[in-house]
């Protein structure tokens, strides 16, 4: 007790406190502190009233050090934490504002390519609708004027049956085809004739032949025009005018080559009537 | 209160923070001691910049350096304090630093001065100058010498002229009546 009593009041554990003494002296007052707690609880008192003497003698050091020294603390860690000081980020507004005027364009540029991205997108389908409805009116317009042409020929064919003037003849088959029959319209004072086509019912002629409509004006035949006796279609006309003639005793009509004959060949006669 | 109030963990919860690098130990480890290892560099170095310089040197090296530090060993405080003390010495003794205050400009001479006045005006002083009171001149000497100027209890003894046993009875002396005034 007395060799650790002297050792204590040697002084060598103040100089050890102060980091003052070898390598060698370090680890033997290491080895005595831990072998007797006198020597411990001496070390611990050094150090206690050292610290407090520095908390005594405490300096703060200026307010800006504190950041400089935090960053530089963990600046080796890869990190990017800033320890801004608590009074200047409450003093400097002008550091909050410089971020949000850049987030301000930031987000302006992003709003304006996604108007633009929405604009032009919108543009395409009023495209394509406009498209669509351009072929609309297009087929509309034809149907119109199919509408209007078929209403016209109804028209010129609704005048013939009104005009009290012509005269309806119908042609009856010869022997040679007995189930033939035309109707021929005859206006004496026109001297108009015309043939209803839809009402026609002949052999199909080839196209090598064609009909040709006469009439007997004083005994002798008299060239009308040929015409096909083929289906009719919707928008072919279904009164087909022929030459004019004044005053016929008879209608006639025979086979012919294509384009008319100036003679009738009598044997091929299809259909006659007397009026 | 003083700043030191603001954070603060028990030595136990700050080592462990230390330990596990987390930033939280960092703030609170400069919270609780920088003023305490400032009034030591900054008596040491004199020069503010300076000793702003070392005081950065002295966290970085206890950040980067915690692992070397066992707890049985010693107070925490104690481990920081010669840290700090050492990169003080270093400093005042490098060539840089002499050379900087011999080629002090005119202009900056009054500032240095009055820098180097300010550590006796300082307020923060005032505290040690009520405890000073309580030390006899000798061992309030040779507290400064070692604790605060950064001597060597060697090159203390060739300072005051004292024998190297006296000076360390002197020093033992001092740090008994330390422990007296603050238990």
């Amino acid at each position: 007790m007395e060799d650790i009593k002297a050792y204590i009041e040697s002084g060598i554990l103040e100089l050890y406190v102060l980091g003052e003494i070898s390598a060698e002296e370090r680890l033997q007052v290491e080895a005595m502190a831990l072998k007797h707690p006198d020597i411990k609880g001496e070390i611990d008192a050094i150090e206690a009233s050292l610290e407090e003497y520095a908390a005594a003698n405490a300096i703060d050091p200026s307010a800006n050090v504190r950041e400089r020294v935090l960053n530089s603390m963990l600046i080796n860690l890869g990190d990017d934490r800033v320890f801004p000081d608590k009074e200047s980020r409450q003093a400097d507004n002008v550091i909050t504002m410089a971020p949000t005027e850049i987030n301000f364009y930031k987000y302006a540029f992003a709003a304006c390519l996604a108007l633009l991205i929405v604009s032009i997108a919108v543009l395409v389908n009023l495209y394509d609708d406009l498209r669509d409805s351009q072929s609309q009116l297009i087929s509309l317009q034809l149907e119109k004027q199919q509408f209007t042409q078929r209403v016209n020929l109804m028209d010129t064919q609704l005048s013939v049956f009104r005009d009290s003037t012509f005269r309806f003849i119908k042609l009856k088959g010869t022997p040679k085809t007995p189930a033939s029959v035309m109707t021929v319209a005859w206006s004496p004072v026109k001297k108009k004739v015309m043939i209803d086509m839809a009402g026609l019912n002949l052999p199909k002629n080839d196209k090598q032949h064609q009909y040709q409509l006469w009439a007997i004006v004083d005994g002798k035949p008299v060239d009308l025009g040929v015409f096909d006796a083929t289906a009719v279609s919707a928008d072919s006309a279904d009164m087909k005018e022929m030459k004019p003639v004044a005053a016929p005793q008879a209608f006639a009509v025979t086979l012919e080559k294509r384009g008319g004959s100036a003679n009738p060949t009598m044997d091929e006669m299809v259909v006659i009537s007397n009026i | 209160m003083s700043p030191r109030a603001k954070i603060s963990l028990s030595e136990d919860e700050l080592i462990l923070a230390l330990r596990n690098r987390e930033k939280r130990g960092a703030e609170a480890l400069y919270t609780m001691y920088s003023s305490s290892l400032y009034g030591v560099i900054l008596r040491i170095v004199v020069e503010e910049t300076a000793a702003e310089d070392v005081l950065q040197e002295t966290f970085v090296k206890i950040w980067h350096s915690f692992s070397s530090y066992s707890a049985e060993k010693g107070r925490l405080f104690t481990w920081m304090v010669n840290i700090a003390r050492n990169l003080a010495i270093d400093k005042v003794r490098s060539k840089d630093f002499k050379n900087q205050a011999k080629n002090q400009d005119i202009e900056n001479n009054v500032t240095f001065i009055d820098g180097q006045n300010n550590t006796v005006y300082k307020p923060e002083l005032l505290g040690l100058r009520d405890l000073v009171q309580t030390l006899k001149p000798e061992q309030k000497a040779i507290l400064e010498l070692v604790y605060f100027k950064g001597y060597t209890h060697v090159e203390a003894a060739e300072e005051l002229g004292t024998p190297l046993g006296t000076i360390k009875t002197r020093l033992r002396m001092a740090i008994q009546a330390l422990r007296k005034n603050f238990n």
